[in-house]
């Protein structure tokens, strides 16, 4: 079912590469045989339920946890144990709560750089670019939950590194600072750094993400594009025609539709043919206030998630190693 | 700016802004120290030609010392896994020497300050504590004291998760040794078996040479073999430090 389209970084090592990665946690596999590759300069996004185990894939990942077995390599090297060589080219977002006690933004921002080697100059810069410039002098202990997210999230970025791995970094943001986050997401995959994040916002992955993977039960379901996903997968798109414009039966019997139900004021037709359908649509009610709903990648991923849940075993061995 | 000097200003900016910890760090000996005084004014240790107070101050000092570096130690720690801190210095490259430096300097500037400010209080009319000659001796022996002690906070604020625990388990250690080992009442006046316990207590041999080399009482051999006790137990806690030493909650 996926994935891995061709290199096209022309012999580059990738950035991440995971090979048939094992690691339990008792009886329990957290992480069941994932393998994965992650190119420079790529926006990978690592979705999946809770529990699905991907706080630990990502830990593998950084080197925080060894691997009972399988391969990890980052950019060439094994992150396990401790790499120091390896460290200044990553950067990890922790919980926003991980500042020291007492400081203010800028002191701890400050001490971070001075545990990377990285400059000064980079402390101010960092501080503008994730929006807390104005907020140099506040003790850490005194910032909204938005501003905690945001210098944490400068805490990952202060040096400069060329991997970047964040863990829900727009979980406890507005809507305007999730935005304004993305842009600075924007702005780092631009300059060419490689992202690695989990998300639980698909809208979001959907609309960041070079490729995302799906996590199940400690099983890498399957990597692709957003919008490749969505195509191949073949979720139903949705008509939203207002009550009383056609019956039911009548519009089911419409060529290409394959569902009808109704819905919040709306017979909601699925189809994979929408313009079929609107064609059909058309001469019989007109086509004001009838509304096409795409399928996302939420609908995928639900989709997905739900399969696995049913259907545990027999078929993602397959849909892995594809 | 080396990662150990930003992380010794920080550290330093954290104590000196914790103003309630200030206080009991470097006020509550000076309590102890009081409270003693008034209830053995005058009085002489048996035998010993050594006045109650001189034998507190050394005990007390000692005790205030040895708990400010595992309370302090273990705290911090525990704070610092509890936060993700130690995570983030486990993902930087910073040296782990660089680290442990700026702690092991910290804690020693906070006993540094006790041990000046205690001295210099007993030392006014009242307590009228006379240091002894060899008082330089002080120095090693507080280093090998604090060292002895971070390492035992390493190991409270290993294991323990809260900071309710790293209460509960260093006031489970450090109070009874307090005691047992004679910082608050001579030792010479417990029984024989007790005073046998003390042997297994770092304490006992922070004391001894803390009074030895404080107070004059008995003579340079008493340091020596203080500091090789302390030496001993460091020898010990610091290999236990680093069996039990987790760098994030759940590994």
């Amino acid at each position: 079912m996926s994935s891995t389209p061709p290199p096209t970084d022309h012999g580059d090592r990738p950035a991440v590469a995971v090979g048939d990665v094992t690691k339990r946690y008792g009886d329990r596999r957290a992480v069941d045989g994932v393998s994965l590759e992650v190119r420079r300069g790529e926006f990978f996004g690592l979705l999946g339920p809770n529990g699905a185990g991907k706080s630990t894939l990502v830990e593998i990942m950084e080197g925080l946890r060894k691997a009972d077995s399988g391969s990890v390599t980052v950019f060439g090297e094994s992150p396990w144990p401790r790499n120091t060589a390896l460290l200044p080219r990553m950067g990890v977002q922790t919980q926003s709560s991980a500042f020291f006690v007492r400081q203010t933004v800028h002191e701890h921002l400050r001490t971070v750089a001075a545990l990377f080697g990285a400059d000064r100059g980079a402390v101010d810069a960092t501080l503008d670019a994730v929006g807390l410039g104005g907020r140099h002098d506040v003790r850490v202990d005194s910032l909204s939950g938005g501003q905690r997210q945001r210098l944490a999230i400068a805490s990952a970025l202060v040096h400069g590194p060329e991997l970047i791995f964040l863990d829900e970094p727009t979980a406890s943001l507005d809507p305007e600072g999730r935005r304004d986050l993305w842009e600075v997401l924007r702005g780092l995959k631009a300059a060419g750094r490689t992202i690695v994040y989990t998300t639980h916002h698909l809208d979001e992955a959907e609309a960041l993400c070079d490729r995302v993977g799906i996590l199940v039960a400690g099983r890498l379901v399957v990597t692709d594009a957003p919008q490749h996903l969505i195509g191949t997968f073949g979720a139903a798109s949705r008509l939203l025609v207002p009550l009383g414009r056609i019956d039911e039966r009548k519009a089911a019997s419409l060529p290409g539709v394959d569902g009808v139900t109704v819905q919040g004021g709306h017979l909601v037709l699925e189809t994979r043919a929408t313009g079929r359908v609107l064609a059909a649509l058309d001469p019989l009610t007109g086509l004001d206030g009838v509304q096409t709903r795409t399928p996302s990648l939420e609908d995928v991923y639900l989709d997905i998630t739900a399969r696995q849940a049913r259907a545990p075993l027999a078929t993602d061995n397959q849909e892995q190693q594809a | 700016m080396s990662a150990y000097t930003a992380l010794t200003a920080a550290g330093y900016r954290a104590q000196v802004r914790d103003k309630t910890t200030v206080f009991f760090t470097f006020a509550f000996p000076l309590i102890f120290l009081v409270v003693f005084g008034l209830i053995f004014r005058g009085r002489d240790v048996e035998q010993s030609g050594f006045s109650y107070l001189s034998y507190t101050a050394a005990g007390v000092l000692s005790w205030g010392v040895a708990n400010a570096a595992v309370f302090g130690t273990g705290f911090t720690l525990m704070q610092w896994r509890a936060d993700d801190i130690l995570r983030m210095i486990r993902m930087s490259p910073a040296p782990l020497a660089s680290v442990i430096g700026s702690r092991y300097v910290l804690a020693l500037g906070v006993g540094l300050v006790q041990s000046v400010l205690f001295v210099g209080v007993a030392m006014l009319p009242g307590f009228d504590l006379v240091p002894a000659s060899r008082w330089p001796l002080l120095v090693p022996v507080m280093v090998l004291g604090i060292t002895t002690f971070l390492l035992l906070g390493v190991i409270v604020g290993s294991i323990a998760d809260t900071p309710e625990s790293v209460a509960g388990i260093a006031n489970f250690l450090m109070l009874p040794m307090a005691f047992l080992s004679g910082s608050f009442f001579p030792l010479d006046a417990m029984p024989d078996w007790l005073q046998k316990i003390s042997l297994v207590m770092p304490l006992r041999y922070l004391n001894d040479a803390v009074s030895a080399a404080l107070t004059g009482r008995g003579d340079l051999s008493d340091i020596g073999v203080g500091c090789a006790g302390l030496v001993a137990f460091a020898v010990v806690l610091g290999a236990v430090a680093a069996r039990v030493f987790r760098w994030t909650k759940t590994s």
